[in-house]
């Protein structure tokens, strides 16, 4: 019997392996990018590929950050493209699944002409795709995937800066800033996004020597009542709450909610907030901020102003928002590394040149750790000197009020 | 002391808040549901059509210097040819074709169409309602009334008792029940089933719009997912009411609203922080199903008797 067994698994193994030589066949050259340098000099244009969320819940982010991408892309492309090659974007949409992101990647990096990825959009879609692009050596860039559970330091990297860090920003900004003492936090269990900055708020919060009165919670971001939660946080006499949600949620519900229960202190939150429209009463979000990527009042860096004026022209004179700038940015770090990789890049090259890479953009100025090692994946080397850095751009300390 | 009794009663007003949004929803399931035997999973869409009406229309009836909710109007009027031609395009072909459920997969099939349909149309961004009526905060001592709450529930218990009245006095009400009790029958004693039918769907969907306009003065934002998750809750506020019963949706509602925030406001402090507030939803249909297990029927419906 036990012989059977290990017959039918050995059968089994077999079959398996035969399916995904057979399944690595047909898939094109799902595997074969390692031995296979396929290098921009084969092709008379440059392709980059993406993968963002076009439709679902998440699809306004994005939406902007393939305008960014198009901007970008077709600012390049007017003077004069890269080493004369006009670039070229294959936008795939995620609808916000990881099983979706994946098989876009996968055929994006089955495609010889495809050198790089711009995305996914989100935090989760990021997390799949980042062992995908380790595995079929396919540089990419996720503009805006903030957790820190993404592995990013192989062949994924990131251009904005991570969620445990927007927390630690907001503690610092609510103690030496704000100069209160009890704050409250609010966030979404269900969300890992919500969660994961809300707890690193409270962790970094009681290390400021701030009390945290109260730590409420709901079950998912999308509710629309926070008036039970909103109730207990100003009978608990917080100054200060910190609320990692969505625009979505801040805008019409927790903000004017917190204000019907008589809560008038701080409310603060991630880049989350960002796209974030008020609703009736505008004096009820005098006190509302947040922690951003990108600032469009900065005076200060010249490049923010012109990418707002060249966004504004290209689109009717709506304005951009993070993920439009983030996307961006994205599409110039993939411009800085060819450039730096040379004419004959391949896809490696490509991914050293960004490794470590110091860049200067909309979103500010910053440099990507150089190793990719498990330990320190995903950690930023910049992080410290790119707070310094935006504080000397902001005299707010990159923190966003609501206009 | 006094303190924790304001407390309390602030939370259970915030559950009425949101509780009353449920029962006018409810409403509407429970008004289609008790005449067709069909759970239209498509109504939480027909909240959303409304608010995008609203949404849309509330700037031009503001242009022309009249009060922003009569918007509600034009909402009603979509609301309405919607959903008549959701029940003779998709609903009726079905019925007369196949069963219970296949009607009930064309209500999914259409709840996504309109979900899917509104994205293409309007984009998948929020987009907020202009403010509608401001009506003042009542404030009795330390505490704090919501009106939009209040009027809310008293729009619901308007709303209960017309349709209460319809249907039991009003010639098309009884050819309602009738058709609720035995089609067939009802047929041969000269009642036209399908009129009855589209008249039910029509005042199922104008009662949409009525609820998409109390919901968008508490919740100011439109987006092409919002009838998901409410029209869930509101299904499961007409189910713990009684599904076929119009006090039953009202009271179901209501509960559903008070047990949330009651839950999330205390659950906490009971259980010295094991279950927190995020475990309310999970809460809410545990007591679902505590209250089918005990009360097959729900709180109000009796199985005996008619149903609407």
């Amino acid at each position: 019997m036990r012989l059977k067994c290990a017959e039918k698994l050995a059968a089994l193994c077999l079959s398996a392996a035969m399916a995904v030589s057979v399944s690595a066949c047909s898939g094109g050259n799902m595997y074969a990018s390692s031995n296979d340098s396929s290098s921009i000099a084969d092709n008379d244009v440059i392709t980059i590929g993406s993968v963002t969320t076009n439709s679902g819940s998440a699809a306004a982010y994005g939406e902007s950050e393939v305008n960014g991408f198009r901007l970008a892309i077709k600012e390049i492309n007017e003077n004069g493209g890269i080493f004369g090659k006009q670039v070229r974007l294959e936008s795939m949409d995620d609808k916000g699944d990881v099983i979706e992101a994946s098989n876009a990647f996968n055929r994006l990096a089955g495609e010889k002409n495809v050198i790089a990825v711009l995305g996914p959009t989100i935090s989760s879609t990021s997390g799949a795709v980042a062992p995908l692009a380790d595995q079929n050596q396919m540089p990419s860039i996720a503009p805006a995937a903030t957790a820190d559970s993404v592995e990013t330091g192989g062949y994924l990297f990131r251009t904005c800066f991570k969620d445990s860090y927007q927390g630690q920003i907001a503690a610092k900004y609510a103690a030496e800033n704000l100069k209160v003492n009890k704050v409250a936090v609010l966030y979404g269990t269900g969300d890992p996004y919500s969660s994961g900055v809300g707890k690193a708020f409270v962790a970094a919060a009681k290390k400021a020597g701030l009390q945290v009165v109260a730590e409420e919670n709901s079950s998912s971001t999308d509710d629309t009542e926070y008036s039970s939660q909103l109730q207990k946080i100003e009978a608990s006499g917080a100054e200060f709450l910190y609320a990692p949600y969505y625009y979505s949620a801040v805008g019409p519900y927790i903000v004017p909610q917190a204000r019907a229960v008589g809560y008038d202190g701080y409310i603060m939150g991630p880049d989350g907030y960002d796209g974030l429209k008020t609703t009736g009463n505008k004096a009820r979000y005098d006190k509302v901020l947040y922690t951003t990527h990108y600032s469009p009042d900065d005076k200060s860096n010249k490049k923010v102003q012109q990418f707002i004026k060249s966004y504004k022209d290209a689109n009717d004179g709506e304005s951009p928002n993070t993920f439009t700038a983030l996307g961006y940015d994205s599409v110039y770090m993939f411009k800085q590394a060819i450039e730096q990789a040379g004419e004959n890049a391949t896809r490696a090259d490509i991914r050293n040149a960004i490794a470590g890479m110091h860049f200067s953009g909309v979103t500010g100025e910053f440099t990507l750790d150089k190793q990719g090692s498990p330990e320190e994946i995903g950690h930023r080397a910049g992080d410290e000197e790119r707070l310094a850095d935006l504080q000397r751009h902001h005299p707010t300390g990159q923190v966003g009020r609501i206009p | 002391m006094g303190d924790q009794i304001i407390m309390f009663i602030s939370q259970i007003f915030n559950g009425l808040k949101i509780g009353s949004v449920y029962s006018l929803v409810a409403l509407g399931y429970t008004m289609v549901y008790g005449i067709i035997r069909l759970i239209n999973f498509a109504h939480g869409d027909f909240i959303m059509v409304g608010s995008y009406v609203l949404m849309l229309t509330i700037p031009f009836i503001i242009a022309c210097g009249l009060p922003a909710w009569l918007a509600v109007v034009p909402a009603i009027l979509v609301c309405v040819a919607v959903g008549v031609i959701v029940e003779k395009a998709a609903y009726k072909p079905v019925r007369e074709k196949g069963n219970n459920m296949t009607a009930l997969i064309t209500a999914i099939a259409m709840s996504l169409l309109l979900e899917n349909g509104s994205q293409a149309i309007f984009g998948a961004d929020y987009q907020t309602v202009p403010t509608i009526i401001q009506i003042p905060t009542l404030a009795l001592g330390g505490l704090k009334i919501d009106g939009a709450t209040i009027l809310t529930v008293l729009l619901g218990l308007v709303i209960m008792v017309a349709l209460q009245l319809f249907v039991k006095y009003t010639k098309q009400g009884k050819a309602m029940r009738a058709v609720s009790e035995d089609k067939e029958a009802s047929i041969l004693m000269g009642v036209n089933v399908n009129s009855t039918i589209t008249l039910t769907f029509a005042i199922g969907s104008g009662l949409a719009a009525v609820a998409s306009l109390m919901y968008c003065v508490s919740y100011p934002q439109v987006s092409p997912m919002m009838g998901a998750m409410l029209g869930l809750k509101a299904f499961v506020a007409a189910v713990l009411g009684g599904i076929g019963s119009i006090p039953g949706a009202m009271v179901g509602g209501l509960v559903i609203g008070v047990v949330e925030s009651l839950t999330k406001a205390y659950i906490g402090t009971i259980t010295a922080g094991v279950i927190t507030s995020a475990f309310s939803d999970a809460i809410v249909f545990g007591i679902l199903i505590i209250v089918l297990l005990v009360k097959p029927s729900g709180l109000m419906g009796e199985p005996e008797s008619e149903k609407v």
